[in-house]
């Protein structure tokens, strides 16, 4: 088994500079994944994790930048290279599915001609073999009749079979990792449960790693092998997707797993975290949630916590510090 | 019930609990979507009636919530918008306090009109940027004409804004000064202002991340416990209904599929769509349960199949189901009372 890590990122900061100061909106993030492995990325809006996803593919809209820290894909540097270089590896390393299938896909060309630019662009393939290609990653992905509807524009899909085209354009030339940001956010019940079954069987099928990066709890206890839960910019808690969910360790995951109504239990009330997300020009000093923690003591405004051991999961929390003791727990 | 039904000519009625205070009688709602007359004539291209809703009835009890689920485009905003008289129903009556809906736009309906508030999804675009939170907070004050005394209505809004757990000195602010979560919350306090019974919800925590929707679905429970009052809540979020509701309806294609009490309908779902939506919802819980993912994805409204609309999804249609439209009948069972429109139940098949 190989164990060195497919996707490496250290220390990754993303800055937005603007007239009143730079707004740090990713602050010192480190994860890796590893082949064939499904990370999940969780967090509210505006705690970084499609930045983080944008940072990866080399995609972050300017003024946004990478300010610090480095973005390995099997060992080559991606956030030092060059324009042209990185096109090269995004679509044939990296493949990418967004929130919108609409526009993901180009209004103007039907489905069979963006997928065969695609896979002619990537591959060393014909014309001609690419459309027979592109039929067979569309019947891969579900789509009834593929061999007529390659020649359809997306707007005569619907919602759920758009989705289904833009895994198929993503997965088109057989990248090692796959980075999905809320791929079914936009969709209905019925049809999510349908994507993530297609999701999980064509990334196992292929060996892609996949970064999914999601608001929805369930989505990731569906899918992924470890998740991150990310809040203001930095990673609270990464481990294990069953020990997160269950044996949650940082109060925000507490918490957030808590105000997450389910059908297991009867609660009235559901567990709340009062307060709401800081502002990115507001972030509070030492760790980012203190002011909204049930548990916060005296640490935890001076001091940044790093990620520390607790139980199988790494938590950024003062709480889980045994050498410095807790001094009001 | 029938006391209710008898004053209807009165404008006054002290309502007792445990009766019906909103009855939908057979409501239906139709939108003519077709092409201009020019392309009807020209290219012979047929009328189009888009049946958003098609004959739903429903009662909703004081103090209780009924909620509505279905996937987009099932009519269940449809719903809430007739319910409220934002829409006139094509044909059937809302009934309200004993009295029809339709009298709500006329000068004697306007006491019925301050009994009804509606709280919408988005808390971005239900706001007037422009206006300070004490004026949004105030306008169904003053267009009801409930209040003329500008001391008296400050006090209103402080107290208001106190029950949606915001400051009073809140008031001076912008709606773009609040976060999503209190934004909402100023809509709940408009809503609140005029001492509604009855609030429309569609969609409240749609928009807003789980913690924060944790924060709201509290603050409507507490209110309605401290107000007594009764919720019409739409959703799409099966998670969300379970915690907040008394009765569920599941919608599917302008129709309501099932209906019954909470507990029961999350428990013995006979619908088969209802358990294919249940299936649906990814699993924190992570028992490992088999899902089966129904194929298939809502059919075209402007064309929907004939006799049962779900018979294309479902693994239980048989020839009957495809010619005969089923109706919605009470069903006893050991795990309760359902109201379900399927073929398959009524024959004891599913």
């Amino acid at each position: 088994m190989n164990t060195a890590p497919l996707l490496e990122v250290r220390n990754l900061r993303i800055e937005f500079p603007t007239r009143r100061g730079t707004l740090v909106a990713v602050d010192d993030i480190s994860f890796s994944i590893a082949p064939g492995e499904v990370l999940g990325v969780v967090g509210e809006s505006g705690a970084g994790k499609s930045l983080t996803g944008a940072a990866i593919i080399g995609l972050l809209e300017p003024p946004g930048r990478i300010a610090g820290g480095e973005v390995k894909l099997a060992g080559l540097r991606l956030d030092t290279l060059p324009y042209d270089e990185m096109r090269k590896i995004r679509g044939r390393q990296i493949g990418a599915i967004f929130q919108d299938p609409l526009t993901s896909l180009n209004p103007l060309f039907t489905v069979g001609q963006q997928l065969v630019e695609t896979i002619t662009t990537h591959l060393d393939m014909s014309a001609n073999k690419a459309r027979t290609r592109a039929i067979e990653l569309l019947a891969s992905t579900g789509i009834p009749a593929p061999d007529r509807r390659i020649d359809h524009y997306p707007h005569q899909f619907s919602g759920g079979m758009r989705q289904r085209v833009v895994i198929a354009l993503a997965l088109a030339a057989e990248p090692k990792l796959l980075i999905a940001d809320e791929p079914t956010t936009a969709l209905d019940v019925s049809i999510q449960a349908q994507i993530i079954s297609l999701l999980k069987k064509l990334c196992r099928e292929h060996g892609t790693a996949v970064m999914l990066v999601t608001h929805d709890m369930g989505v990731i206890a569906e899918t992924a092998d470890r998740v991150a839960v990310m809040y203001a910019g930095r990673i609270a808690e990464i481990g294990p997707v069953a020990d997160v969910i269950h044996r949650p360790q940082h109060p925000y995951t507490v918490g957030l797993m808590g105000s997450i109504p389910t059908f297991g239990h009867e609660t009235e009330r559901l567990t709340q975290i009062n307060g709401s997300m800081p502002r990115l020009t507001a972030i509070p000093s030492g760790c980012a949630f203190h002011p909204r923690c049930v548990h916060t003591f005296d640490r935890c405004p001076r001091e940044r916590p790093g990620l520390l051991p607790a139980g199988t999961s790494l938590a950024a929390c003062w709480l889980h510090d045994v050498t410095g003791g807790r001094v009001a727990a | 019930m029938n006391a209710v039904l008898k004053n209807t000519t009165s404008t006054q009625w002290e309502p007792a609990a445990d009766q019906v205070i909103v009855r939908a009688e057979n409501i239906a709602k139709y939108f003519d979507v077709s092409p201009p007359w020019l392309n009807r004539v020209l290219e012979r291209q047929k009328r189009a009636i888009l049946h958003a809703v098609d004959g739903v009835s429903f009662e909703i009890k004081r103090g209780e919530t009924l909620s509505l689920v279905g996937e987009s485009g099932c009519g269940k905003s449809t719903v809430a918008r007739l319910l409220v008289g934002l829409y006139t129903p094509t044909f059937g009556r809302v009934n309200f306090f004993g009295r029809d809906l339709r009298e709500m736009n006329s000068q004697r309906g306007r006491s019925l009109r301050q009994k009804l508030q509606m709280i919408f999804q988005d808390p971005y675009a239900s706001l007037n940027p422009r206006w300070r939170v004490a004026d949004i907070i105030a306008e169904p004050l003053k267009a009801h004409g409930l209040m003329k005394d500008k001391a008296q209505i400050i006090a209103r809004v402080d107290e208001l804004l106190q029950q949606v757990r915001l400051a009073p000195a809140d008031k001076l602010k912008f709606p773009h000064q609040f976060s999503g979560g209190q934004r909402q919350r100023l809509s709940i306090a408009r809503a609140l202002a005029t001492k509604p019974e009855f609030l429309v919800c569609d969609e409240p925590t749609s928009a807003l991340d789980v913690s924060v929707q944790a924060q709201v679905l509290n603050l409507m429970k507490e209110l309605q416990r401290e107000m007594g009052l009764t919720y019409l809540f739409i959703s799409h979020n099966l998670a969300v209904v379970h915690h907040i509701s008394d009765r569920v309806g599941v919608m599917y294609l302008g129709k309501i599929v099932e209906l019954a009490s909470r507990t029961t309908l999350f428990k013995t779902p006979r619908h088969p769509y209802t358990c294919m939506l249940l299936d649906a919802i990814p699993d924190l819980e992570m028992s490992g349960r088999a899902r089966t993912p129904v194929g298939g994805e809502v059919p075209n409204p402007l064309n929907p199949p004939a006799g049962c609309t779900f018979h294309p999804r479902c693994p239980h249609a048989n020839a009957r189901c495809r010619v005969e439209v089923p109706l919605l009948k009470l069903y006893r069972h050991p795990g309760g009372e359902t109201q379900a429109a399927c073929h398959g139940v009524e024959e004891n098949r599913i």
